[in-house]
């Protein structure tokens, strides 16, 4: 059993007793150790050396023979999802927040009744189903204080689609912000006081909702 | 989510538009043209806000049209892998259920909805947890967290997990 600088010390019986049924057992071999080193529990290190006899090479560059094995894709998974906003697509957006688009469409749907003479110019399902949504969704009563007081993340290193996102989702605390953002984690300690007090701050800005528990 | 987005379009106008109302007439046809459509790169188009610049009209050769690239401001809608939305239930079935958030659909598969809610059947199928205390049917409001998305020629479908941590129902419609 070859050993390499990574310094693998597994006992050899637990090596042999593990099955493998591939002909290029020398690769699955090395395989075995590449996911060892990972320091996986066992139950994963059954798993890996079950699918890495057939997976490729790349388990081997990767030291990581996840792409084949279920259990091992929910552990990455479980490295949360982050908000990954394509910024060369909208390198000229500005991000809104629910309240803000309400406003804004519904200057519109305003303006289109005054200009309804022309019956060609209707506005379209998507329209009306943004709007809805907008409306449901904007849950402050004073759109642009809440703005300013997000915006002093920024200087924190806050994107503009992170502080949309806080403020569409009404967090209670700096908590459920890192929940929801995962970004934001690497900088919780920057942020967290900065959080508390931006969200204490907009709290009563918030629409009293009568059907909230 | 909502963006606010500056778009250039090049608008091709027959000539029994030009005259004093040309602008006009390019400007109903760019909103015709544009507004409802979806794109994959900027999502829905909601709607158009402002005419910012008109370019000078190119004819183009064999035909008498004239091609105006004009710059235009919407509003878009896109979702967003990694994106937090809240959205109405509009069906439930033993696969997962089905939600609504503004013009885009977002499914939840049911191995994204926590293990502790169970599909029930019935005239009013939804996702129960074993004590009862919250449900999942059709107008229930929740939050859920987008994964993927997909965009088809008139419209974006995402896929969506209320598996993980503040994500759910906020909002029962049978408790009002």
């Amino acid at each position: 059993m070859e050993k390499n600088g990574k310094g693998v010390s597994m006992p050899k019986s637990s090596l042999k007793s593990t099955p493998s049924k591939d002909d290029s057992s020398q690769k699955s071999k090395e395989g075995r150790k590449v996911q060892f080193n990972n320091g996986g529990s066992p139950e994963e290190r059954f798993d890996y050396s079950k699918s890495n006899g057939k997976s490729s090479s790349s388990a081997d560059k990767g030291g990581n023979g996840s792409t084949a094995n279920g259990k091992a894709s929910k552990s990455k998974e479980k490295e949360p999802l982050e908000l990954r906003l394509d910024q060369d697509r909208l390198k000229n957006a500005k991000c809104l927040m629910d309240s803000e688009a309400a406003e804004i469409l519904q200057g519109i749907q305003d303006q289109m009744t005054l200009l309804s003479q022309d019956a060609t110019i209707k506005l379209p399902v998507s329209f009306h189903k943004g709007l809805s949504y907008a409306q449901a969704n904007a849950r402050y009563t004073n759109t642009h204080s809440v703005r300013r007081v997000l915006d002093t993340l920024k200087k924190h290193g806050v994107v503009d689609g992170e502080i949309s996102v806080i403020a569409n989702a009404c967090p209670e605390t700096a908590e459920e912000v890192f929940a929801l953002v995962p970004s934001l984690k690497s900088k919780k300690s920057i942020l967290k006081e900065p959080l508390e007090v931006a969200l204490m701050v907009i709290k009563p800005l918030r629409k009293v909702d009568s059907t909230s528990v | 989510m909502f963006f606010h987005i500056v778009l250039e379009r090049n608008m091709q106008l027959h000539p029994r538009y030009f005259g004093r109302n040309l602008r006009d007439n390019l400007v109903s046809k760019l909103m015709k043209d544009v507004e409802g459509t979806c794109s994959g790169k900027h999502g829905f188009v909601v709607a158009i806000t402002g005419i910012e610049n008109v370019g000078k009209g190119l004819i183009r050769d064999g035909t008498g049209f004239v091609t105006f690239p004009v710059k235009y401001q919407c509003v878009v809608f896109r979702p967003f892998k990694g994106e937090i939305l809240e959205a109405v239930v509009t069906m439930v079935n033993k696969m997962g259920f089905f939600a609504e958030a503004g013009p885009v659909q977002i499914f939840v598969s049911n191995h994204l909805i926590p293990d502790d809610m169970e599909f029930q059947s019935g005239d009013m199928p939804n996702y129960t947890t074993s004590d009862g205390s919250v449900k999942i049917q059709k107008d229930s409001e929740v939050r859920l967290k987008i994964i993927g998305t997909r965009v088809d020629a008139t419209e974006i479908f995402c896929i969506g997990t209320i598996k993980d941590d503040f994500l759910g129902v906020i909002n029962d419609p049978t408790t009002t």
